[in-house]
């Protein structure tokens, strides 16, 4: 830290006022201020007017005074700009929004405004042919959009420059005016009042996650995409999101039922089908993920076929399902066929885990992988042609039978407190029960001596086997766990897809659950933690979901992304304390500093170590 | 029907090819410790690079004659991607925790493999690669096959050429060095960048020709050739012992071999008829390296890696 020394401290102060204080685009506050007000406001009355002539462009936005599909989210954006500008005032009553950042919320989401506008203009124009088709609606809130951002560049920095640092060029300051200083401690509030919070915050989370999935077409779904990010950094910066997990890290309970909660309510928000089938291939997408999250993630080995536990158990199930053209004759009740499937893949972790997992981690990599390979062409050969007859191989083990649990046909739509509940939305809860077992296992093993050695073992195996932890059990022990949780989900996703063939489980296909969308939704979401890989999941699945158009460049995208995020945030996008701190070595905020020792304090210090 | 000949000489062809595979993998494992997932892709454009050279060239040039410049394309092409990657990709990790390089890796053999699926014409599915004119020769009772010569001849020159490389060069010894002790050897003043640069030259080289032998040999080339390859490859360069070249091609013999012993013998064992066959020698090699995993994990060649951390 040669920064930190007294005369380059006094000759940069001469300067850092006028960097510490102006803005992007020197305005005064006031003004500035004012700008982005009334800016997000002709924004957001420009969402009442007609953007253009024709319905041709999905979603309808010819009507005048009523809002609709890309509108809506230009409507909702501008309101929240214009609600964080506003508490930027300090009116009573708003100060809670903003215990964080003030100004570059603001600034966030005017930028996420003029995003979703933009776009939504760039889209009309695009596909109707030529500017002309914008209705003066569409000028309104792009022009609008525009002027806020302006407005919110010449806000007042949150965060003052650090001393010393000479004023950054122009990408860094752009950079700087983004962040935000932590918010403080909030000041306690009656318990019930903080349930009630943290349950609004879910619902309000279910509604953004119900509506992304409900988007109809491409650029509902884009627009959605650009305002929801923009949104969401928007919110951590205000510090809303530090206080709503302050508040469920204090009730984790609540928040663990709450999130439940939510996650139950979403199939009576979807009276269409398919809509609850993309939940519950999520659901079952995201719980393989965190069970690979404990392999990787909480034990740190590498396994990059661990799709092939999901097909073991999604086999095993089929085989005792009960279907026709199942080569065993049986019709196991669906608990057993669970148990079934958890063990055949328990057997096979042990298999392919014992010879290799005594060896360094690189090899498992490469074996795992090697098995993924050869489960996908062993039940390819196991035809009767090429091999013994058992899963009728490339065709796949067709008509598996629906479940029946206690009565209760999941194959039959039922009405539910007068909701329809569709077939899919019925696999979607069983699934979400098989969810919660997961993750129930995953945070109890996590918090017991178990999770622990294997964080232990993760860090530095050398030093864990040194302290007692026999290091090959118990990585042995991660590698079953994790095997026989993929083949719980197993069993429960051939019933949902009627069928199970070979291709389903591929190393990387365009449709997941494969072993590098798995791999890379525990990255993406953030390796150690629950929340992560569920949020990764959805993001992986639904993306190339609802953007059909982009179906030929998709795996090359997923590819770029892969590389792109280890070289910028290996750490994902919930960030495990601990990866946080391993993959960022230097510039860590909470260290504390090295300050030299006064005298005599040697002693001292080794007493405390 | 003289079988054995035949199965063995099938065998050294094949396990030629993942002999000079696996020296990129084994290379770049000995110096860097990063298994460089994405080599059997670079394996896959060497080929494509080989074949786009045969394109260009007029259509009655003789095969022979193009043969040197077909390799010459290739080389050029896996070379130049490798050390793009180095550069680029690994290069920024490389004092990141393992995952991170490994995962890139993977990230780049996909992208290699969409950007060849897109952009190379017609290359969505596999793409004819020239053959040579003329029947197979008998030798021993076996029967070889023109194109086959080809990898019969490469994989001993280039064993020999990389020998004396690395023992005899100044850059060699670089390596070697800087294989055992990257630190020391850069206090000794190697530049152990360039090393690194030049393992991932030599292991693309080398993957080219492999990939120009694999185009003789089937017929075709296709963007999906280097997962299975690339496997197989590393397999190899584990069961000779990993970071150790001469194991790396001894390695890729045995298994090759083995792979076609396993084809052609496996269905005579009773009880075992439905399992022969070539449906089934990918799984047989795969046994073979879980098999030598748990009995000599340090490999044929290899000194003892389990506890190097």
């Amino acid at each position: 830290m040669t920064t930190k020394n007294p005369a380059a401290t006094t000759t940069d102060t001469t300067k850092s006022p006028t960097a510490q204080a102006t803005p992007l685009i020197p305005l005064p506050p006031t003004a500035a201020r004012a700008l982005t007000i009334a800016g997000s406001a002709a924004a957001l009355i420009g969402t009442f007017l007609a953007w253009t002539w024709t319905d041709e462009f999905p979603g309808n936005l010819t009507v005048t005074g009523y809002p609709g599909g890309l509108q809506v989210l230009t409507l909702v954006g501008a309101a929240l700009t214009l609600l964080f500008a506003l508490s930027g005032y300090g009116i009573r009553g708003l100060g809670w929004l903003t215990p964080g950042g003030t100004n570059s919320p603001v600034l966030l989401l005017a930028l996420g405004v003029l995003g979703t506008t933009g776009y939504a203009m760039g889209a009309i124009s695009d596909e109707l042919g030529g500017l002309v088709n914008l209705d003066p609606g569409a000028w309104i809130s792009g022009i609008g959009s525009l002027i806020a951002v302006i407005g919110a560049f010449g806000l007042p920095v949150d965060q003052p420059y650090d001393d010393g640092d000479p004023t950054p060029h122009l990408w860094g300051r752009i950079r700087h005016s983004l962040t935000a200083p932590e918010p403080g401690r909030a000041k306690d509030l009656p318990s019930w009042a903080e349930i009630l919070i943290i349950a609004a915050g879910f619902g309000a989370g279910l509604y953004v996650f119900a509506y992304g999935i409900g988007t109809e077409y491409s650029e509902l779904f884009i627009g959605f995409l650009i305002i929801a990010a923009f949104g969401f950094t928007a919110l951590t910066r205000a510090g809303l999101l530090k206080r709503l997990s302050a508040l469920t890290a204090k009730h984790r309970n609540v928040n663990l039922a709450a999130a439940f909660v939510a996650a139950i309510c979403f199939p009576f928000t979807q009276s269409n089908d398919q809509f609850a089938l993309i939940g519950a291939n999520i659901l079952i997408f995201a719980t393989v993920a965190l069970g690979l999250n404990v392999v990787v993630g909480l034990a740190g080995l590498l396994d990059l076929g661990y799709v092939a536990f999901l097909g073991v158990g999604a086999y095993a199930a089929a085989l005792v399902s009960g279907s026709p053209q199942s080569s065993i004759g049986v019709h196991f009740p669906f608990w057993a066929a669970v148990l079934t499937g958890a063990a055949a893949s328990l057997i096979f972790g042990v298999v392919i885990g014992a010879p290799t997992l005594r060896l360094r981690g690189d090899y498992l990599a490469i074996v795992t992988l090697g098995f993924g390979e050869i489960f996908r062409i062993t039940m390819n050969n196991l035809n009767g042609n090429s091999g013994p007859d058992v899963t009728i191989g490339s065709n796949g083990i067709p008509n598996i039978p629906d479940l029946e649990i206690f009565g209760f046909n999941l194959g039959l739509p039922h009405d539910v407190a007068g909701h329809e509940l569709t077939r899919s939305g019925n696999y979607y809860l069983l699934m979400l029960l098989f969810t919660a077992i997961v993750v129930m296992v995953f945070r109890r093993s996590a918090e017991s001596r178990i999770g622990r050695a294997w964080v232990a073992i993760r860090e530095d195996e050398t030093a864990a086997t040194a302290m007692g932890i026999n290091s090959f059990r118990l990585k042995l022990l991660a590698f079953a766990l994790g095997a026989s949780l993929a083949g719980l989900a197993g069993t429960v996703q051939s019933h949902v897809s009627y069928s199970v063939t070979p291709e389903q489980y591929q190393f990387a296909g365009s449709v997941p659950p494969n072993s590098a969308f798995l791999l890379a939704a525990v990255i993406l979401g953030g390796m150690g933690t629950i929340s992560g890989p569920l949020i990764g999941a959805a993001l992986l699945y639904l993306i190339p979901a609802k953007l059909q158009f982009m179906a030929d460049y998709q795996l090359l995208l997923f590819g770029l992304a892969l590389m792109l995020l280890m070289r910028f945030r290996p750490e994902g996008l919930v960030a495990d304390r601990r990866k946080q701190l391993e993959f960022h070595e230097t510039g860590q905020l909470d260290v504390p500093e090295d300050a030299p020792l006064p005298e005599g304090a040697t002693g001292v210090a080794k007493a405390g170590a | 029907m003289n079988e054995l000949p035949q199965q063995l000489a099938n065998g050294l062809i094949l396990g030629a090819m993942y002999g000079l595979i696996a020296i990129g993998y084994t290379m770049v494992y000995g110096i860097v410790q990063l298994i460089n997932f994405a080599h059997g892709e670079i394996f896959m454009v060497g080929g494509f690079g080989a074949l786009t050279v045969h394109l260009w060239l007029p259509d009655n040039f003789a095969l022979g004659a193009a043969i040197p410049l077909m390799i010459l394309g290739g080389v050029i092409v896996s070379v130049a991607v490798a050390t793009a990657a180095e550069r680029f990709a690994y290069r920024p990790l490389r004092t990141a925790p393992r995952l991170a390089p490994l995962i890139t890796a993977i990230g780049l053999s996909i992208v290699l493999q969409q950007v060849v699926w897109m952009w190379y014409p017609d290359a969505k599915k596999d793409r004819p690669f020239p053959q040579f004119e003329g029947g197979p020769f008998d030798v021993f009772g076996a029967n070889i096959q023109r194109g086959d010569l080809f990898v019969l001849i490469a994989a001993p020159v280039c064993m020999i050429a990389l020998g004396f490389f690395v023992t005899k060069t100044r850059s060699g010894r670089g390596m070697q060095a800087t294989a055992q002790d990257p630190d020391t050897a850069k206090l000794m003043g190697i530049n152990t960048d360039r090393i690194i640069v030049m393992a991932f030259a030599i292991g693309a080289a080398f993957a080219a020709i492999a990939a120009v032998a694999y185009g003789l040999k089937n017929g075709q080339v296709g963007f999906r050739m280097g997962f299975l390859m690339g496997l197989k490859a590393f397999t190899a360069a584990v069961l000779g012992g990993i970071g150790n070249i001469y194991g790396a091609m001894l390695g890729g013999l045995v298994l090759g071999v083995a792979e076609s012993l396993a084809t052609g013998y496996i269905g005579d064992i009773p009880g075992m008829s439905l399992f022969g066959g070539g449906a089934w020698k990918d799984v047989w090699a795969f046994a073979l390296l879980i098999l030598v995993l748990l009995l000599r994990p340090q490999g044929l060649l290899g000194e003892r890696v389990a506890d190097r951390a």
